[in-house]
């Protein structure tokens, strides 16, 4: 109703100045490509800046960091870093949680969410209500008294606290309801008429029916999980439970401290090195199942 | 007759046992905490021994305090950085992708996504390479066009601006596709109206997609101040909240109360913090309202 107020004088503006049509199309088509042209170099060049560094010698990457000599390239840099930094003990951390994390939150969320898209029940707008009310909530604001309650329950430094809190989270419930919602109430009503139990319904027809949000929620559940940053190095900095953010944060100090002597250079060399490490498993994933995470946002997001 | 029954309460029954993990997991780490942390900043505990019900005194601490009010005004510069600069890119990018005659489309949607899937925490250290003054690519691309070095992570007029710059880098590709998503639900018909009557792409964007879409861009808006007002992970590993304080970000001011087991006052900043970020999201919400 009220788009229209708005731009109705607008169709006045323009009807009243009119430009010659089509002569000026490819003109706007190339400002356009060298606009996004622009924008991905600039979205790309880090990456691939760090990456394609990770392989000079450690004392090139800082005097000419702009020059790539193929024939210099080697593994010097990963090499020092395996050894000097317990990368593998993070990868191992973070695969651990993210496999429990994972599956936790790809089967309870799409559960709850189907309890809160499909069935009438008591309470249910209120705990709706406040699930949409802690999306809003910054997650910082609890990170003091859950520490305080991991001390309580002595689970400091336990995959118990780095994989439970956070598990079934609001979102993907506020999402997965979204998705679930659209999905036809006859289906379900004929799985019951050939006597599919609740839960059979929710297994053997809402998930299967649900596959590509649930695709979705999968790579971006991947990716929280792998990225998680804030609650793993307050909860989980020893040196065994360290996850894999936890262990890049802490790197310059791990390399400057089992060598004695190292340099600037050689710092740098091994921390590309083992940023490139923690890059590549979300590059290659992400790059196998765009399609999925592409449409899953574009499906589950706000309607203009 | 009683095969009916045991089957209509079943299904009674059903929705309390598919939500009652969630909500065995939602009470125990997110609504307790919440109490315990309202509690909590009302005393002035330091992790052991019994809490002193202190009143306000954590709150007038705060609010009396420069520290504080500083990483307000830090946050604030930042997202006066940050929202503008990335809105404009994101819009611009989300319309130009909608086209389904643009060609390359597949890869830039792509090419966009790939920052918002690297690990902060790696391109953090990366950005503090690149940046560097006296190693860093950035200095050297502006050496090689005749610039001076210029002290990206040690001055406190740059910290931010690269701060900022990390974070439109890391974001902007996400925000395209929440864009892109509204602009999908934007009738066709609207366009060809207005091509009819021969408006230039760029009227168009300004009078016709910036008005329809302006849901979707408040929502981003909502987003991205929440993100910026909790900016943690950047500042701690880039710039450690230096120099000069220049980049203690309030998310990062946050984090220095629990470093130093001041959790009382802690748990007051965060209260503060949420007031604050709810307060700024019904201003945004208000002025789409105001629009309508």
């Amino acid at each position: 109703m009220s788009t229209s107020t708005l731009t109705q004088p607008t169709f006045q503006s323009v009807a009243a100045t009119p430009t010659p049509p089509t002569r000026s199309r490819p003109r706007p088509a190339i400002a356009s490509q060298l606009f996004l042209a622009l924008l991905t170099i600039g979205f790309l060049a880090p990456v691939f800046w760090a990456l394609l560094s990770a392989f000079k010698p450690a004392n090139e990457i800082i005097r000419s960091p702009l020059s790539f000599d193929p024939s210099t390239f080697n593994l010097d840099n990963y090499l020092a870093m395996f050894h000097d930094v317990p990368i593998g003990s993070g990868f191992l951390n973070t695969g651990i949680v993210l496999l429990i994390k994972g599956a936790i939150t790809l089967f309870f969320a799409p559960l709850a969410a189907f309890a809160f898209a499909k069935y009438n029940f008591a309470a249910k707008n209120l705990i709706f209500g406040t699930v949409l009310i802690t999306l809003m909530l910054p997650t910082i604001v609890l990170i003091i008294p859950l520490l305080l309650e991991m001390k309580e329950l002595g689970w400091v430094n336990t995959y118990q606290a780095l994989i439970l809190p956070g598990a079934i989270d609001a979102f993907a419930i506020f999402w997965m309801r979204q998705v679930i919602s659209a999905v036809p109430d006859e289906l379900l009503d004929a799985a019951r008429v050939d006597g599919c139990g609740e839960f059979g319904i929710f297994w053997r027809v809402v998930l299967p029916v649900i596959r590509p949000g649930l695709a979705g929620l999968a790579v971006l559940t991947i990716m929280n999980i792998y990225n998680d940053f804030v609650w793993p190095v307050v909860i989980a900095s020893s040196d065994q439970m360290a996850t894999l953010q936890v262990v890049l944060s802490t790197l310059a100090q791990n390399i400057t401290g089992n060598r004695i002597g190292a340099d600037y250079a050689t710092v740098t060399g091994e921390l590309l090195a083992a940023s490139s490490v923690a890059l590549i498993p979300l590059l290659v994933l992400f790059i196998a199942l765009q399609r999925h995470f592409i449409n899953g946002i574009l499906a589950g997001s706000v309607k203009g | 007759m009683t095969a009916l029954t045991s089957a209509r309460t079943k299904r009674r029954i059903a929705p309390y046992l598919f939500v009652a993990p969630f909500v065995a997991v939602f009470l125990a780490f997110s609504i307790y905490p919440l109490i315990f942390t309202a509690r909590l900043s009302f005393t002035n505990w330091r992790g052991f021994g019994a809490a002193e019900w202190v009143g306000w005194d954590n709150y007038t601490y705060l609010l009396g305090n420069a520290g504080f009010w500083s990483s307000l005004g830090n946050s604030s510069v930042l997202w006066m950085l940050i929202i503008p600069v990335q809105l404009v890119l994101a819009l611009l990018a989300a319309v130009l992708l909608n086209n389904s005659k643009l060609r390359l489309r597949g890869f830039y949607r792509v090419a966009f996504i790939v920052p918002f899937v690297t690990p902060l925490v790696a391109i953090a250290q990366i950005w503090v390479v690149v940046f560097d003054q006296n190693y860093g690519a950035v200095n050297g691309l502006l050496n090689i066009i005749g610039l001076p070095d210029v002290g990206w992570l040690t001055t406190s007029e740059w910290s931010k601006p690269t701060l900022a710059l990390l974070f439109i880098w890391k974001t902007t590709g996400f925000i395209v596709l929440i864009l892109l998503s509204g602009l999908q639900s934007i009738d066709a018909s609207v366009y060809e109206a207005a091509s009819l009557d021969g408006a230039s792409p760029a009227r168009k964007l300004w009078s016709m997609t910036v008005p329809l879409l302006r849901r979707t861009i408040m929502f981003a808006v909502i987003l991205q101040t929440l993100a910026v007002f909790q900016m943690f992970a950047e500042p701690f590993v880039v710039t450690q909240g230096g120099p000069y304080g220049s980049t203690t970000t309030a998310g990062y001011y946050l984090y220095n109360h629990i470093t130093r087991a001041d959790l009382g006052t802690g748990a007051a900043n965060s209260f503060l913090l949420v007031i604050i970020v709810m307060a700024l999201s019904l201003v945004f919400v208000r002025l789409l309202r105001a629009k309508d």
